[in-house]
């Protein structure tokens, strides 16, 4: 019989704010749906009620033709749902034959069978097509061998259907590729697949319908044939594509020496073959999806990762960063995207955050006092509206996400940087303290700093940046300019 | 090694928050925390005084000798050795790490100084030198350096967690103490001076110890070195991006956490008059006990001085007041030990604490 599941009516609220507003889903054996939608549209929500992690609040799940209004994460699983998310889930220092059989090994009398782990490994992976040694190490495989190994236990597990939750993020082109065969093999013994993405290019690679949801519904349903980019686009983005502006442009005279640039430069398997230039006065943007790589080359501006090919310039000369210290001296001032990891300390006070960069100018024969750092963070308090008590000792902690990273940005005019990088810079901040950024960005621009903004968010690439160079896959593949820089081209380019 | 091991963490950690999407952004902001997170505050000091002026009292009531001139001196010199190890210690932990090797480092320099000055063929040990005492002196300080500089290397550059590396170090040194001792107590000549002499009524060692309060004040609050410290305990990862030289700064903290042992050795040494192989076991529990019963935080990133000197001075009066009430010298070790588990117990609550409304 072949496996049917339809989802109807869903909806779910979270705090009271409704974000499925009565979905349909249809997933059915032998074929491969792929659900489509930006950030926020609700495809996680949905899948994981389909699995039984979240319940809904109104609709059902139908599994071969009985009704679930509520399922727990154990009917589904026994149903045969499975998800295999994008964080591994697996025993990292196990063989993958224990991993397959991890949580139900094989046993005797409570002697595990070692024979009956294998011979259950060898099965499902030969079924599968695939070569990977049973007697590996999980640790030791190649991202994409990991994910495969994570599928065969479920599989193993007699999963019927296989929810994938943006696959390819963490993997090389070639590693994709395979991936989409084998997506393919399983679909024709069978399997039902839905398959979570925001890249339009896997979407006619791998699927046979596809089902785009927007702000929690579902703005287009329809076989992958008888689509095409544009349409699938609009439905993901709608009618927001004309409501973010464009900056104004720098009053500086931007000048053609680059204050950074990429020369072919490469690192391991993060990205290769990048060239790009950042000059004094302008706001330029990377754009590229999580694993596109854009992340590591914004890191390796600031010795954080090392080229492994091609060449890093500052201010016109090849220069080799050791380490963030390095940079600094270099007059770069950078801004992770993990601002709590990374860049703020929580426990320690407001004006600290500010000065720390700067304590070689500020410290007197290695002293430093509270007040120097008060009037550090006096400087620029006001100039980038950063809402504090006036307290210099207050905890980092007690700010806002916003305004958490105003004091970082802080950091770094106070350290006097020309050349800035910023990872994510608005994540987790809110609409007004995300314009109080991209207006500082774009003042500090106009005064000749250099600022590349490294973003996965095309509005934010549209609305703060005067170039955007677009990033998929480890490389740079394209560089959008003045009227083309719109969220339909970021997206058509990155989807490419 | 270390630039690997920070920036894979920065590559998973974008990795996590890309994924959370933005229907969890607005839950990024982290609520006000309140009174949390101010590095050591002030009730919390205050809750320690009370606690040694409640000790203190206690003491005098229920023993005729605690609350004379002569114990009160007694108790500054037992603790003068605890507090001269404690402050860079709470240096230490307060930049995230610990050195339990300060026992070994204590002994070992001891014995080093012990064997230098003995005179060849009549001590037992073949590596008896015979050298004049400032030579000895010297040697010794330079030796409890070296071990501070292996513990220094072992955490920074082949990334050795502290616990292991101070493990290892005190198992290693405690074990060539009795080499060079060849098992005996070694005994020294006409080096009473550091110990026991007295200057206007307090004896050297008592000195040191303000000295070295003083000096640590200040650079904990007001050096960038200090301040540092504190960066990298709250975040060792921000403190590299911020160019902080993290591996240095924590080198500079082993060393000066063996230099200070060191010293707390030789005290020992000069007040006893010779260096045993078993002396200073168990030093480094006192140490760790006074360090975070003072508010310094396991986790990194808070703690003070001034709480660290308030709990070396209720660990000191908790040993004198019960020795003066005839309890046993083994029971202290077991109060010793209580203390610890108590003041970790409620460093553990208080983390939990902020970590759960941050």
């Amino acid at each position: 019989m072949t496996f049917e599941l339809r989802a109807r009516e869903i909806r779910k609220s979270f705090g009271g704010v409704e974000v499925l507003h009565g979905v349909d889903l249809d997933a059915v054996g032998g074929s491969v749906l792929a659900l489509l939608g930006e950030n926020g549209a609700g495809k996680s929500t949905l899948v994981k009620i389909i699995a039984g992690d979240y319940q809904a609040d109104a609709g059902a799940v139908e599994v071969d033709g009985v009704s679930y209004p509520v399922l727990s994460p154990r009917q589904a699983r026994d149903l045969g749902v499975a998800i295999i998310f994008q964080e591994f889930q697996d025993a990292g220092t196990l063989t993958v034959a224990e991993n397959i059989s991890l949580g139900r090994i094989p046993n005797n009398h409570g002697f595990v069978s070692w024979r009956g782990v294998r011979d259950r490994a060898r099965k499902i992976l030969d079924q599968l097509q695939v070569d990977i040694d049973p007697e590996a190490t999980v640790g030791s495989l190649r991202v994409g061998e990991r994910q495969i190994v994570e599928i065969a236990r479920s599989l193993s597990g007699s999963a019927r259907l296989l929810i994938l939750d943006e696959p390819t993020a963490a993997l090389s082109h070639v590693e994709a590729q395979s991936l989409f065969e084998f997506v393919r093999r399983l679909r024709d013994q069978g399997v039902a697949i839905i398959y979570i993405t925001h890249r339009l290019d896997e979407v006619t690679a791998v699927a046979d319908r596809v089902q785009v949801l927007r702000d929690g519904s579902t703005s287009l349903l329809t076989r992958v044939a008888e689509t095409d980019r544009r349409a699938m686009i609009e439905a993901m983005i709608g009618r927001r594509m004309a409501e973010v502006g464009r900056p104004t442009p720098s009053t500086y005279l931007v000048p053609d020496r680059p204050s950074l640039a990429w020369r072919d430069a490469s690192m391991g398997r993060a990205f290769s073959g990048v060239t790009l230039d950042v000059r004094p006065g302008e706001v330029v943007g990377l754009f590229g999806k999580l694993g596109s790589g854009a992340a590591e080359v914004g890191e390796s501006a600031f010795g954080i990762h090392q080229l492994t090919g091609g060449s890093l310039e500052v201010g016109d000369k090849p220069t080799v960063l050791k380490e963030p210290v390095a940079a600094i001296k270099a007059g770069i001032g950078f801004l992770p995207a993990d601002r709590k990891a990374g860049g703020a300390f929580l426990v320690r006070p407001v004006a600290e955050n500010v000065a720390i960069a700067n304590w070689p100018n500020l410290a007197r024969m290695g002293m430093i006092s509270d007040r120097v750092e008060a009037r550090a963070l006096k400087r620029w308090r006001d100039k980038l509206s950063i809402r504090s008590r006036d307290d210099p000792r207050q905890t980092m902690g007690t700010l806002s996400g916003g305004n958490q990273q105003k004091v970082l940005l802080a950091r770094w005019l106070e350290r006097d940087s020309r050349s800035l990088v910023l990872i994510e810079p608005t994540r987790g901040v809110d609409v007004g303290a995300r314009e109080d950024i991209y207006r500082s960005l774009r003042e500090l621009a106009s005064t000749g700093a250099a600022v590349l903004v490294v973003t996965s968010d095309y509005e934010e690439a549209v609305q703060v940046a005067d170039r955007v160079y677009v990033m998929s896959k480890g490389s740079v593949v394209a560089e959008l300019r003045g009227d083309d820089v719109t969220t339909g081209q970021l997206l058509a380019a990155a989807g490419g | 090694m270390a630039d690997d091991e920070l920036s894979g963490g920065i590559g998973r950690a974008a990795g996590e928050v890309l994924e959370t999407g933005s229907a969890t952004n607005e839950a990024v902001a982290p609520p006000p925390m309140g009174r949390r997170g101010k590095g050591i505050s002030v009730p919390e000091t205050a809750a320690l005084f009370l606690v040694l002026v409640a000790l203190f009292a206690f003491f005098t009531i229920t023993s005729k000798y605690f609350f004379g001139p002569d114990n009160l001196v007694n108790i500054f010199q037992n603790v003068a050795r605890i507090g001269i190890v404690a402050c860079p210690a709470t240096l230490l932990m307060i930049g995230g790490q610990f050195d339990l090797s300060v026992g070994s480092i204590a002994a070992f320099t001891a014995m080093l100084m012990a064997v230098m000055a003995a005179p060849v063929g009549i001590t037992k040990t073949p590596f008896a030198m015979g050298l004049p005492l400032e030579a000895a002196f010297v040697i010794a300080v330079l030796g409890a350096l070296m071990i501070g500089a292996i513990n220094a290397l072992s955490v920074t550059v082949f990334r050795i967690n502290a616990l292991i590396t101070t493990l290892g170090t005190l198992a290693i040194f405690r074990g060539l103490t009795k080499v060079l001792g060849d098992g005996q107590t070694i005994r020294i000549e006409n080096f009473g001076d550091l110990g026991i002499t007295r200057v206007l009524g307090l004896p050297i060692p008592v000195y040191i110890f303000m000295s070295v309060v003083i000096v640590s004040i200040i650079v904990l609050r007001y050096t960038t070195y200090g301040r540092s410290m504190y960066a990298i305990g709250a975040s060792p990862t921000a403190a590299r991006l911020a160019g902080i030289r993290t591996n240095r700064a924590i080198a500079i903290g082993f060393l000066l956490s063996a230099g200070a042992a060191g010293m707390a050795g030789l005290i020992l040494l000069s007040q006893v008059g010779g260096a045993s192989v078993n002396a200073n076991t168990g030093f480094e529990l006192q140490v760790v006990t006074a360090v975070v019963l003072g508010g310094a935080s396991l986790a990194g990133g808070r703690g003070g001085i001034t709480g660290t000197i308030i709990a070396v001075l209720i660990v000191g009066v908790l040993a004198n007041g019960l020795i003066q009430l005839g309890v046993p010298s083994f029971w202290i070790e077991v109060a010793n030990g209580v203390l610890l588990l108590a003041a970790v117990g409620f460093d553990q609550l208080r983390i939990r604490l902020t970590t759960s409304t941050a």
